[in-house]
């Protein structure tokens, strides 16, 4: 049998009929529609310029987590990338490895966190090792600290004693980044 | 041809007069574009506050400078800005959801009046409570770092 174009085929006789043949009559319609791309191209162009403007070159520098919500903060300044330190209330984390349970963290009046500590040792003889003939990049003992909202001072004060007692002075607590015209917008909402 | 303008023929075979761009490879570099871009935003843009902890390695940067100790303990009860003059008790206020919470605007105001008179003023020492939450914390430090006071040092109460 023949190929044949797909849609509706009368019978011989129905299509050869001079009333009901009109009806399968087809017309001579162009093949090829042709689109309206500027449009198109007008959209791609916005949606490229929205993403260029909130483009960061720095990349992600925390693991956000779910079980973390960070506080917001108005004058931060931009965050470096330094080894991260992750308090949720479940469990501290170092680069995405546990090292202690919060909940034995509250516990207790001893500060140190001796895995968290030899985890930040063994981190800082890493760089030490790497830049050992790089003058440029001397240690400075920046560390990463992100935690949850509600997690109580106890558990962050043994977190600094680590980084402390490790050589890791230099803490920076992260927060989400605010501008003040977003607070004041918030103020006048309320 | 996606993109092409009508072409209008003239008599005499004359070349047309409208040009016609093609628009294809623009599409296909703007979703090029679009795709790379979608993947590597960063869509939460995080903040750090930078602190020295007690007990920490001096920065070498750090300048001698006329300061005076200015101690900010965050109790239970509220603020207490404590300083060679004496000290300012600044205790918690009902927030919007009846729970009380850290005055940040009145020691923001005192901060502002610290700074004023001492201008060369950027260190403070802010000193929480154990129970006091992060949140609170950071937001004490987001308030000293506001009014101009740099050095902030974190150390505990107790």
């Amino acid at each position: 049998m023949a190929i044949v174009t797909p849609g509706k085929r009368p019978g011989e006789r129905i299509e050869r009929s001079r009333v009901f043949g009109k009806k399968f009559a087809r017309s001579k319609k162009h093949g090829y529609a042709s689109l309206m791309l500027t449009s198109l191209v007008d959209m791609f162009t916005i949606i490229v310029i929205f993403l260029l403007m909130n483009f960061s070159a720095n990349g992600e520098v925390l693991y956000m987590s779910k079980d973390i919500k960070l506080p917001n903060a108005y004058h931060g300044a931009q965050l470096e990338r330094a080894p991260v330190i992750s308090v949720s209330p479940d469990a501290v984390t170092y680069d995405g490895r546990q090292v202690a349970a919060t909940d034995d963290l509250q516990k207790g009046d001893l500060l140190n966190v001796p895995e968290l500590e030899d985890a930040l040792r063994e981190e800082r003889r890493r760089y030490e090792t790497i830049h050992a003939n790089d003058p440029d990049h001397p240690f400075r003992g920046l560390v990463n600290v992100q935690a949850d909202r509600k997690i109580p001072f106890k558990v962050i004060k043994r977190v600094m004693f680590a980084c402390n007692q490790s050589g890791f002075g230099n803490i920076n607590f992260a927060a989400l980044a605010k501008t003040p015209e977003a607070a004041a917008r918030k103020v006048a909402m309320k | 041809m996606a993109g092409s303008a009508p072409q209008p023929h003239t008599k005499g075979g004359k070349k047309p007069l409208d040009a016609e761009i093609n628009l294809v490879p623009f599409i296909d570099l703007l979703s090029c574009c679009i795709s790379f871009l979608l993947i590597t935003a960063v869509w939460t843009q995080i903040a750090g506050l930078q602190i020295s902890s007690s007990g920490g390695p001096p920065d070498p940067q750090q300048k001698q400078e006329q300061t005076i100790d200015v101690k900010l303990l965050l109790t239970e009860k509220g603020y207490q800005l404590a300083m060679a003059g004496g000290t300012v008790e600044i205790p918690k206020i009902k927030g919007a959801d009846g729970t009380p919470g850290f005055d940040r605007k009145t020691l923001a105001d005192k901060l502002k009046t610290l700074k004023a008179s001492l201008p060369e003023q950027s260190a403070i020492t802010v000193q929480p409570e154990d129970a006091v939450a992060y949140d609170d914390l950071v937001n004490t430090v987001d308030t000293c770092l506001g009014e101009q006071l740099r050095n902030v040092t974190v150390a505990p109460l107790n």
